[in-house]
């Protein structure tokens, strides 16, 4: 079988500004030299969007009870990396793509800055807005809030999306000493080091405390059951938080389990129902509907360019936005219909340009697996120093299907067949639960439909869910003529593997078996083991 | 009047001049995370001192 190669294009237009962005890094430096320089129009407009990010900061940090909260939780520290998480993802974007980037990371920004300031409003050691805490109903950080679609009045808040998740987006370290406390209390060191995290924080006794009632999710794996265990047993016993398990069925393409996973939706609904006495609203439940299909069909249409040679939205610009968009806002903030519109413009607009997102574009790739979380931007590495396009990544390969989005009696009860669809296909587990099929078989068919000549395959190596198949990836990658490279990593835990341990395994793979030179060398080798 | 109006814009382009020659080293010069990177080992050392109910 000959190896599949992709043709290899040259941008006609050229990269204008800085294009060794290795040099702006600081030997051994928590941050970097100095910003990027883009040219003079796309740097002047990344400098008004910075501007932009330090007024929601100023703005954050101006409500006194946030200071509070900043100087209570170990966690918060790692919110004075936010400018530089946005300059790390932007690494080497012009003209549409910069713009596309900003939209997505600037709103996301914003909308963590509501969620920490509800989360103190209502923490009781905080602001302990009574009223506004009984308004609250916690949720999981990796479970589809779509069982709040229908409640105008309540606040669905994750805890811990802000303390674990967003943190370590921010700075690579950020859940290495939540980690530690975990383990220190005697759980177990090789699960995975995310859940793990999240229960460090519970007994670290880091997290905020409110809340009417809270739904837990068994997504996505026995660390997360693990986890869930820890926090929920001091909601319960300590805090006085009702706890509800929502078990989402695991082979969830199978049509035997869909009414028990309704069934299970309908038992959550009526759970917050009973909790904070609020009812059900089914005109805002299908305004959200709507919007989450605005959603799918925007997320449907990059992914339609990205089978082109000019792919549009791909790399962390798409996986980023759709792990928030999808399973966070699920419909329910309406700035994130504006933001899908306004990209869909940009992405069109590029598209008909034939623009291109670096000088060169040498491999398509689909990536694959569980990424590692502290190296997020590695996908925008892949694009500037070795010309591999990010095409899509399996986190972002989520539901394509529209739900029922008008209110008829057949559509509301159809609604809980589609909550628990969403639920089910939750970011993530539904490719590391529901068998071979949706892990193995579908990675090579979206080889194949975005034609791609590569796949990088991330190895967390403390996710089960995948390691079981590993002869079974490289077999098949094998008999098609697919060049296959994994990468190791621990999810949360640079002290495991590296950022440059992550880079090493790109790099030898390129120059030994692909037998090429780096687009730019100078990011080759970096020395970001302390940066943030 | 048109005096005075005159002197307003002459105070406001040299504000928003400043504002822009400083905010854009600031940005350009990356001050701001150099500044928050000093600022976290201060914090990592007050939030070690906060007495915590640790327990599973």
């Amino acid at each position: 079988m000959a190896v599949k190669k992709a043709k290899k294009m040259i941008n006609p237009e050229k990269i204008r500004g800085d294009v060794r962005y290795g040099d702006l890094y600081k030997l051994g430096g928590k941050v970097r030299k100095r910003r990027e320089w883009r040219g003079v129009k796309d740097t002047l407009y990344d400098y008004s969007r910075w501007l932009g990010i330090m007024f929601t900061l100023g703005k954050f940090v101006a409500v006194p009870r946030n200071v509070k909260g900043m100087l209570r939780y170990r966690w918060m520290a790692n919110y004075l990396a936010v400018p530089m998480m946005v300059d790390r993802h932007t690494q080497g974007l012009r003209g549409e793509y910069l713009r596309m980037c900003h939209t997505q990371q600037d709103l996301i920004i914003i909308d963590v800055a509501k969620l920490l300031n509800n989360l103190f409003r209502g923490d009781r050691r905080i602001g302990n807005d009574k009223a506004f805490s009984d308004k609250v109903v916690l949720v999981d950080e990796n479970e589809m809030t779509a069982v709040m679609m229908g409640f105008p009045t309540l606040k669905g808040l994750s805890r811990e999306t802000p303390s674990t998740y967003v943190s370590v987006l921010l700075n690579q370290h950020a859940a290495e000493h939540y980690i530690d406390v975990a383990q220190e209390f005697g759980l177990a060191g090789d699960v995975c080091p995310m859940p793990e995290a999240e229960a460090g924080v519970s007994i670290d006794d880091d997290a905020p405390v409110l809340g009417k009632c809270a739904i837990q999710c068994n997504t996505t794996c026995d660390g997360s059951l693990l986890g869930n265990g820890v926090i929920s047993r001091r909601l319960e016993k300590e805090d006085g938080i009702p706890v509800f398990q929502l078990p989402a069925p695991l082979r969830h393409r199978e049509d035997d389990v869909q009414e028990y996973a309704a069934e299970e939706i309908r038992r959550a609904i009526r759970f917050i129902e009973e909790q904070t006495g609020e009812k059900w609203d089914w005109d805002y439940y299908f305004e959200c509907a709507r919007r989450v299909n605005i959603a799918t069909k925007a997320r449907n249409e990059w992914l339609d360019m990205n089978r082109t040679d000019y792919p549009q939205i791909f790399g962390s610009n798409l996986a980023l936005y759709t792990e928030t968009n999808y399973m966070a806002i699920c419909g329910k903030v309406p700035e994130f219909e504006k933001a899908d519109k306004k990209l869909m413009k940009l992405a069109r607009k590029a598209y008909a340009k034939r623009k291109m997102a670096a000088p060169e574009y040498r491999h398509r790739a689909i990536v694959w697996g569980v990424q590692s979380h502290f190296y997020m931007d590695f996908l925008v590495w892949l694009l500037n120093c070795w010309g591999i396009v990010p095409l899509t990544d399996m986190l972002s390969m989520i539901n394509t299907e529209m739900i029922a989005e008008t209110d008829t009696p057949e559509n509301r009860e159809k609604a809980y067949y589609d909550m628990a669809w969403l639920t089910e296909n939750m970011i993530m587990r539904n490719r590391t639960h529901g068998g071979y099929r949706v892990l193995l078989d579908e990675l090579f068919e979206f080889v194949e439909m975005f034609n791609a000549d590569m796949i990088i395959l991330w190895e967390h190596i403390t996710c089960k869910a995948l390691d079981g198949m590993h002869g079974m990836f490289e077999d098949r990658a094998r008999e098609l003529g697919i060049p296959l490279v994994w990468v190791d990593h621990q999810l949360f835990d640079p002290r495991v593997v590296s950022r440059q341990g992550v880079r090493d395994q790109i790099n030898t793979f390129m120059r030994t078996v692909m037998q090429e030179e780096p687009l730019d060398p100078s990011l080759e080798i970096l020395e970001d083991g302390n940066s943030w | 009047m048109a005096k005075k109006v005159m002197k307003c814009l002459l105070y406001l382009l040299l504000f928003l001049s400043g504002f822009f020659i400083v905010t854009f080293t600031v940005y350009f010069l990356n001050l701001d995370m150099k500044l928050t990177a000093a600022i976290e080992p201060l914090l990592q050392k007050h939030y070690d001192r906060i007495r915590r109910d640790q327990h599973l």
